[in-house]
């Protein structure tokens, strides 16, 4: 399944949820936060949040800023 | 039961300072750029009284900063004088037997139409206490009459509701003043003897019902003499820089009444003499110095001569304070309403030209207005 | 106006008067030091892409070990539907109701548009945010965003990373003379004394970020910076004797009253 991820194209094999993808990437889901397809999955919906072939996923966390 | 003074007017906190206040408190007011509450109180004091040229030279300063070397004129028009109100310090009680009077349509007219050719733009329209004689509805019509010939229509009436002041508004209105006569309540009680007026709370309110029917100013005053003239000016001072934020699309105008003894009648507890006077006004000049500042014919030629682009920059001049009076002149009443400046309008301006002033009487126009 | 002992922003409270910006410093460590240095309860923090391939430029778990209270911007956001979408991912990352909107279409001067500005802000007020825009130094607009729910408002002192100090002050008093919510100076105080002048003229508290970043030495320059907000404060607390105005009398204004 191809899915955009943070601007680039990535094959992921298998389905799979959101919440599955984070742990698969080794990100600490405390640690960001996730829009698909330019929608704001909540922390809590993100084991629900099944990912389909064409979505577009924007993984963000802070950085400095004034 | 008399009222409560609302928090947001109190100045309890601040008499201490108009008490007590140092010659150095009143410099440091004077030359400050931006005086805050406790400058304000600190100019009404007896320490700024014995300063009292270098605050007439502040307030003039920032007169002409703020208004040029101008003086805004208007004139105002007694429409009627049935009152329902028991006010004690004036002679148009509704418990006075005088005969009333008010301004039948035609006579309106002719009334607006002299007024008109004595060069005015700018006029007040003025009733007492609501009675079916002069209600709403008569001020409405009054408003649509003189905004068919005035640049600016004022009004000052009895207090009335949101919608009510907006269909002033719409009908051509400007601006509505209304005095709270004293913020003091016991005193406000004592002075309101029945009717509507006696409600202290409505009518601390009515400022900002005006503002929020979209007036475009809203004039203040107290009617110097009924209280403690500090408690009275303190808590205008606040009165006017609350509605300023709450309202800050919309301007504020304070004005100076000041109670005069009647013959056989009331004689004011608190006397304000000229000096005082003249503090008081500096003192808001200096503290709010874009504020329009008023004063009336009531006060006396020279006062008016000597306060004209010192702290005040605007008057009303020629003026006639029975019904009408304007197409066919009557005498000035006695008391509350007698004018002591009664010169006409050239010799008024050709004073103010001496004193290197420029007669203004009209500031806008409306041509383009909704 | 806010003249109470304490910061007071959407009904929280703060002692410190200095909030912090996050950006331009060399690395984590010296803008966790400055931030500590400082006594700074409210710091900003930008969004970005988060990147795999450095971990450790994690700053939220810092950020949150100071237990300060973050401030996420909207700096990217082009225009206030940007904002608002930065606005929400920023308070779903940081489970703070705190949104700076900074919105500056043109990248050189980095100035913030009015209008999208004063869009974004009357959503996010909606939407339950206690809302800081930061906006030109216009005082009709500061009223504006007060009447549509923000929680202060910040105007600029000069352009972002210029230092050029309080070039807007007369704007600033003005907008502090009507507003009825703290005014927040913010960007383009280069020195302290700077920030004293802000807090001495009326302000609430100052936001500084490049001063402190690009100093010297950041965490003593924070320090510094925390001084002299306390110093302007307690100044105008204190009653400041101002400059005085000499006027020379031709003839005396109040013989009229002599007598009376």
């Amino acid at each position: 399944m191809n899915i955009t991820i943070n601007g680039t194209l990535q094959d992921l094999g298998d389905a799979g949820t959101l919440g599955q993808l984070l742990k698969c990437l080794d990100i600490n889901p405390e640690r960001v936060a996730v829009m698909v397809n330019d929608r704001i999955i909540p922390r809590a919906e993100r084991d629900g949040s099944v990912l389909k072939e064409g979505d577009r996923v924007e993984i963000l966390t802070f950085m400095g800023g004034g | 039961m008399p009222g409560e003074i609302p928090a947001f007017l109190d100045p309890s906190q601040w008499l201490p300072v108009a008490l007590n206040a140092s010659p150095a408190d009143v410099r440091r007011a004077l030359n400050s750029s931006q005086p805050a509450e406790a400058d304000f109180a600190a100019l009404l004091s007896n320490s700024a009284g014995d300063l009292l040229e270098e605050l007439a030279l502040r307030a003039q300063e920032l007169t002409r900063r703020h208004f040029g070397r101008t003086l805004s004129l208007y004139i105002p028009l007694y429409l009627s004088d049935y009152c329902s109100g028991g006010c004690v310090y004036c002679g148009f009680a509704a418990d006075r037997k005088q005969t009333r009077h008010k301004l039948e349509p035609d006579e309106m007219v002719a009334e607006l139409d002299a007024i008109k050719a004595m060069g005015f733009s700018e006029v007040l329209l003025l009733t007492g206490e609501r009675t079916p004689h002069a209600d709403l509805d008569f001020l409405v019509r009054a408003v649509e009459t003189a905004a068919q010939r005035f640049a600016a229509v004022t009004v000052e009436a009895f207090p009335m509701q949101a919608e009510d002041y907006r269909r002033l508004a719409q009908a051509g209105a400007v601006g509505v003043t209304i005095y709270q006569e004293t913020y003091e309540p016991v005193q406000y009680e004592n002075m309101h003897r029945w009717g509507p007026k006696r409600d202290y709370a409505n009518r601390v309110e009515t400022p900002a019902r005006v503002l929020e029917g979209g007036m475009r100013t809203v004039g203040l005053g107290a009617l110097l003499g009924l209280s403690d003239p500090l408690f009275d000016s303190l808590s205008l001072y606040r009165h006017a820089m609350h509605l300023r934020r709450r309202f800050w699309q919309a301007g504020v105008s304070i004005s100076f009444p000041r109670v005069c003894a009647q013959e056989g009648g009331y004689n004011p507890p608190f006397p304000v003499d000229d000096s005082m006077l003249a503090r008081i006004i500096f003192a808001f000049r200096i503290c709010m110095p874009d504020v329009p500042l008023v004063l009336s014919t009531r006060e006396t030629p020279k006062f008016r001569d000597g306060m004209a682009g010192v702290g005040i920059n605007k008057m009303s001049i020629a003026s006639r304070t029975t019904v009408g009076g304007y197409k066919a002149p009557v005498e000035s009443p006695d008391g509350q309403f007698h004018v002591n400046d009664d010169r006409d309008v050239e010799s008024f301006c050709a004073m103010l030209k001496g004193k290197g002033l420029e007669p203004v009487f009209k500031n806008w126009d409306k041509v383009y207005r909704d | 106006m806010n003249d109470g002992l304490k910061l007071n922003l959407g009904g929280r409270e703060f002692d410190s008067r200095l909030i912090m910006g996050t950006g331009k410093f060399a690395s984590t460590e010296i803008m966790i030091d400055a931030i500590r240095a400082s006594g700074t309860q409210l710091v900003t923090v930008a969004l970005r892409r988060f990147n795999r391939e450095r971990p450790s430029d994690d700053l939220l778990g810092p950020l949150l070990k100071l237990g300060v209270t973050l401030v996420p911007n909207t700096s990217g956001a082009r225009n206030s539907s940007e904002a608002v979408r930065a606005a929400m991912l920023g308070r779903e990352l940081s489970g703070s109701p705190f949104v700076k909107v900074e919105i500056h279409p043109n990248p050189h001067h980095l100035m913030p548009d009015p209008i999208e500005t004063y869009e974004a802000c009357r959503e996010l007020a909606k939407h339950g945010f206690i809302v800081l825009p930061y906006m030109p130094a216009d005082p009709v607009l500061a009223k504006r965003l007060e009447d549509v729910g923000c929680a202060a408002v910040m105007p600029l002192g000069s352009a972002i990373g210029t230092g050029h100090g309080l070039s807007t002050a007369e704007m600033v008093r003005l907008i502090i003379a009507d507003s009825g919510i703290p005014v927040i100076v913010d960007a383009g105080l280069r020195a302290p004394s700077e920030a004293a002048a802000a807090m001495e003229m009326g302000c609430s508290a100052v936001l500084v970020n490049s001063a402190i970043a690009a100093a010297g030495h950041p965490a003593e320059m924070a320090a510094a910076f925390a001084m002299a907000v306390k110093t302007g404060l307690a100044a105008r607390r204190a009653g400041l004797m101002s400059r005085s105005d000499h006027a020379v009398a031709t003839s005396p204004l109040t013989s009229f009253l002599a007598g009376a």
